[in-house]
């Protein structure tokens, strides 16, 4: 696959998560957990939380500003992964009670938005 | 590592008995007079946090801090000798005020309105016509308002006879000196608004009384064993000030992905010597409304500020040293903000409800068991200052 939802040699099997995942900022990822559904949300995190580990391999191997483009989806993807990972792994059931609560707490910076470190 | 059923000592009642076992009286969680009294006694004459250091990292740099308790708009600025300094964002002429921007880098401010022109270390530079004001222009600067720094940690008080604030700190300083919090570069940060009276939200933060029961899934990591309410390991107290050792639960239920996504960012902690600090359980709470943590993995700091009797703003940011230099690292950061912001989400509803049960009036009395002592604490400290009416500057609005 190429264009907009390539991802490194791999990881093709998370490409049909790209559109919906891939996110650019912490707040888009926090919100897009919100307002997926559950079944959207297990599909993302049973293809996802396989591939972590290489994945993190993958893109620990350059500086995070060097990232092409098809990397910075992968990690954006992983980063999208944090927030379903909590939905999954800890909340199960209790996700659309808990969204309530989390929708009072306003993400207003975070260091992901940033330009990455040198 | 300790075994499962012998990790945990609970702190005897008598370690906190000097602070009585009484109930504590409701009102003063509710009652808009007592709030009024509070916000003269403790808020207007204590040192209150505002910002980090590293959010104005040169000169120019400025925050526009709104306090509601003072009914003040605080102009933040690096001036051009380096220091940080607030003052009141208002203009001297008449009043307007001057800086509408949240943040920003600018080496001198205008005030729109008839353009007088000030430097960033508050000084008038330029008005127009000023020959016809019989003023003297070094008469005519911004009003400061009381800033200093501890741990890169900002701190306003508006109160002109304050104590130096590392006096206020006393020993907790160096304390706060050492947690990751003064090595900062960047945060990341969330807020939230809510019905509830200052005290009733801060307390909620400092007893673990009710972990198991509010955070039953995303708190299980910090109950267990033979602490089954996660109760701290030590508790202490300093002036008006307190702090507590969390637990280090021997054997946390990690699910896989939390694993992974915590684990990932211990390395870059390690190579920058944040796993060896000395406070890495600890957090204090730092009268009136800051608790600091300098916990390695999510260093974060949490502030609640009055905006009257029955509705508070929290705000919390995670501190970190350095950019994202990798991969690993912003994962393990993206992981511990929302990680964090999930436990804290939980709280607020609950919070609410306690405000709603309160304010009918139902309860004289409310109160605390031995290891709800940091929330006694707070309310005597409160009381103490209330009662004394040490209004502080009396003219305030
Ligand atoms: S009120 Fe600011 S210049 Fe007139
Ligand atoms: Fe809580």
């Amino acid at each position: 696959m190429s264009g907009e939802t390539a991802l490194p040699p791999g990881f093709a099997a998370l490409e049909p998560f790209v559109a919906g995942w891939a996110l650019p900022t912490t707040a888009a990822r926090a919100a897009r957990r919100g307002e997926a559904t559950s079944d959207e949300r297990e599909q993302f995190f049973a293809a996802a939380s396989p591939l972590v580990a290489s994945a993190l391999a993958h893109l620990d191997a350059r500086p995070l500003h060097a990232l092409d483009p098809a990397e910075q989806r992968l990690l954006n993807l992983l980063l999208a992964l944090a927030h379903v990972g909590l939905a999954v792994e800890m909340q199960g059931p209790a996700e659309a009670r808990h969204a309530l609560g989390r929708a009072r707490m306003q993400i207003t910076r975070a260091v992901a938005d940033a330009e990455p470190g040198a | 590592m300790t075994h499962p059923g012998t990790s945990f000592s609970p702190i005897p009642a008598d370690a906190v008995a000097w602070l009585g076992t009484n109930p504590i009286p409701a009102a003063p969680y509710y009652d808009p007079a007592y709030f009024e009294r509070e916000r003269r006694a403790v808020f207007l004459t204590s040192w209150i946090h505002v910002g980090h250091a590293c959010e104005l990292p040169e000169p120019g740099a400025f925050v526009r801090r709104d306090l509601e308790f003072a009914r003040a708009s605080l102009l933040i600025v690096r001036g051009n000798d380096g220091i940080v300094r607030a003052f009141h964002n208002v203009c001297p002429h008449r009043g307007t005020q001057l800086v509408e921007a949240a943040a920003g880098r600018q080496s001198r401010f205008s005030c729109p309105y008839h353009m007088w022109t000030f430097g960033p270390e508050g000084d008038l530079l330029s008005a127009p016509d000023f020959g016809a004001f019989h003023l003297r222009k070094e008469d005519c600067g911004l009003k400061p308002v009381a800033l200093q720094e501890c741990a890169g940690l900002l701190f306003v008080n508006f109160d002109p006879q304050a104590q130096p604030l590392r006096d206020w700190l006393g020993d907790y300083a160096g304390r706060l000196e050492q947690m990751p919090v003064a090595r900062a570069t960047t945060f990341s940060e969330y807020t939230y608004e809510i019905a509830a009276n200052w005290k009733l939200t801060y307390d909620n933060f400092q007893e673990n009384y009710h972990l198991r029961f509010v955070h039953p899934r995303s708190g299980g990591a910090g109950v267990g064993g033979d602490n089954p309410f996660g109760y701290p390991v030590e508790i202490g107290f300093h002036g008006p000030h307190r702090t507590q050792r969390i637990w280090s639960n021997p054997d946390p239920a990690l699910k896989p992905f939390q694993r992974a996504a915590s684990f990932c960012g211990i390395p870059a902690l390690a190579e920058q010597g944040l796993l060896t600090l000395p406070h890495g359980r600890d957090y204090l709470a730092l009268f009136p409304n800051l608790f600091v943590i300098g916990t390695p993995t999510q260093p974060f700091s949490h502030t609640v500020y009055p905006l009257a009797a029955d509705r508070s703003r929290g705000v919390v940011r995670v501190y970190w040293v350095g950019e994202d230099a990798s991969a690993s690292q912003r994962l393990a950061r993206e992981y511990a903000l929302a990680q964090l912001r999930d436990i804290h989400s939980e709280d607020v509803g609950i919070i609410e409800r306690g405000q709603a049960g309160l304010a009918s009036g139902a309860l004289s009395h409310i109160h605390f068991q031995s290891m709800e002592a940091l929330c006694r604490h707070l309310f005597l400290e409160v009381d103490r200052r209330v009662q004394a009416g040490a209004a502080g500057p009396e003219q305030r609005g």
